[in-house]
């Protein structure tokens, strides 16, 4: 087994040391940040994302997994940044307006910055001005809208409506949360929908135009 | 114990008791804006809780329901309200006793405070506590009759609510967790059992025990997963509180998809597999309670 599939297991299984410790041994080896990066943590996130999406783990784990991730991070991202590479795809993310939660949306945004996407996270009870102003401000390629409240729906759909008809190019609109459903996402005229944190990378791809 | 509250446990071993439907949606319907804190109606707009609470008085519930889920300090914070913990969850307390009269029982209510537990989350188990026991005091100053810990997926914060609620000489204490599926069966959003969610409580104090709530969970679901905590709760009293079905947007407004009649149907069966106290969570309405009560009463 190489390397590169130890730290994706390392980092699914949520060890902390052994992923701090793979990463050092590839760097040390010659393998450039990028591939640490894509083909061995998002790998292994995308298991956790699958595992999660079929119910078989659950927050915990994933909590785990991401901040493995996330000490990965810390020793790749100086190396990435000095090299110039950015992540490919940019996007967006918040809870809708007059909604306070943030469990799942933190959940996806975790889940995205393990597919190494650029995620700028705007918090919760974020209007649909303020979405529009960050989708054109990063130049993203998707935004994703949250809600947990049945009545923040329709802030939800107000976010939708706006950010469809200020006709920005390329750029998709994903939501989620409890008590959203696809038929829900279809009728305000959403481009994607995820029934959870799990599936919530495999729909952006598809959104952005990669086979998932 | 006060009489009441022993009145209370004698009814619950005597014959099925009903509980009260959904409040939130019932306080939008009289004008609540989305994402507002309906918390803020115990004082701001008494008369309108009044009215939803005599609504499911009327409807038949022998237990009312607070309008305190959010009544902790750490979620009242972001509304502008964290230093009106004991004001608002005493008056709350006081308006629905005042309602329920000598016809009902009031539940204290309370919801998850907002974050995650160490060492999943950043928040401390004594400060998490402190945050309980300071609702639960006013909850019961004003004249709650139990307390209710609802919406649980985290079996340590209900622990701590549970723990909170003994503390301040809460008397008979609920407790309700939140399932989805799961290959492994039921499960909270933590991945814990009923079995696992149920002997936390129930070690650490706690009287009635159930479930509420729940992600996409019909009301066959209930009916399995009252079997499963029936068997978890080891004779104590459960009770089930479904969503009256998933929400939907018709006109611009949220619609729940389970009318009155199909949601009481479900409550004679969740009697038969044990459960004594029937009620409504997310989308239902006093028409529910009342529905439910024909078929419960007879």
């Amino acid at each position: 087994m190489s390397l590169l599939t130890d730290l994706s297991i390392a980092v699914a299984a949520g060890k902390r040391p052994d992923t701090i410790r793979l990463t050092q041994e590839l760097l040390a080896g010659g393998t450039s940040p990028q591939d640490v990066v894509e083909q061995g943590l998002v790998p292994g996130m995308a298991v956790v994302g699958e595992q999660f999406r079929r119910n078989e783990i659950f927050v915990p784990e994933m909590l785990v997994a991401a901040r493995a991730m996330k000490e990965a991070l810390k020793l790749l991202e100086p190396l990435l940044a000095q090299a110039g590479i950015k992540p490919k795809y940019t996007v967006v993310i918040g809870t809708v307006q007059g909604d306070l939660h943030d469990i799942g949306k933190n959940l996806v945004s975790m889940m995205w910055k393990g597919a190494n996407f650029a995620v700028v996270d705007l918090g919760t009870n974020v209007s649909a001005e303020r979405y529009l102003a960050a989708a054109r401000e990063h130049n993203a390629h998707l935004v994703g809208l949250s809600a947990l409240l049945t009545t923040t729906m329709p802030a939800m759909k107000e976010t939708v409506r706006l950010l469809k008809a200020a006709n920005l190019p390329n750029v998709k609109i994903m939501v989620g949360g409890a008590p959203i459903t696809q038929a829900f996402a279809d009728e305000i005229g959403a481009d994607g929908y995820s029934a959870d944190a799990g599936s919530a990378v495999s729909t952006a791809l598809r959104l952005m135009g990669e086979a998932a | 114990m006060n009489a009441r509250t022993a009145l209370l446990r004698q009814e619950l071993a005597r014959r099925p008791l009903l509980c009260d439907g959904a409040t939130g949606t019932q306080l939008q319907l009289l004008g609540l804006a989305p994402g507002a804190c309906g918390e803020l109606w115990a004082v701001d707009h008494p008369e309108r809780l009044q009215q939803v609470h005599q609504a499911y008085l009327s409807a038949g519930a022998d237990l009312l329901t607070t309008n305190t889920f959010g009544g902790t300090a750490g979620v009242l914070g972001p509304h502008g309200a964290g230093g009106r913990v004991r004001e608002l969850n005493a008056a709350a307390a006081r308006l629905a006793r005042r309602i329920a009269g000598e016809r009902a029982w009031v539940l204290g209510d309370v919801g998850p405070f907002g974050g995650m537990l160490e060492p999943l989350g950043e928040s401390l188990p004594d400060d998490v506590a402190a945050a309980f026991r300071e609702q639960i005091t006013a909850l019961l100053e004003g004249g709650a009759d139990a307390i209710l810990v609802e919406t649980m997926s985290d079996p340590a914060e209900a622990v701590l609510a549970v723990a909170a609620a003994k503390a301040c000489g809460a008397a008979l204490v609920f407790v309700t967790f939140t399932f989805q599926q799961s290959p492994r069966g039921y499960r909270t959003m933590l991945g814990t059992s009923a079995a696992e969610a149920l002997a936390a409580v129930l070690a650490a104090g706690a009287d009635v025990v159930g479930a509420n709530c729940g992600t996409a969970l019909s009301l066959a679901d209930y009916e399995r997963l009252t079997a499963e905590l029936v068997a978890a709760a080891h004779g104590h009293p459960v009770i089930v509180q479904p969503n009256a079905g998933s929400p939907k947007l018709v006109d611009g407004k949220i619609c729940y998809d389970e009318s009155a009649a199909q949601f009481a149907e479900a409550a004679p069966r969740f009697l038969a597999a044990g459960a004594r106290i029937v009620g409504g969570c997310c989308g239902s309405t006093p028409a529910h309670i009342a529905a439910m009560a024909k078929l419960v009463r007879g």
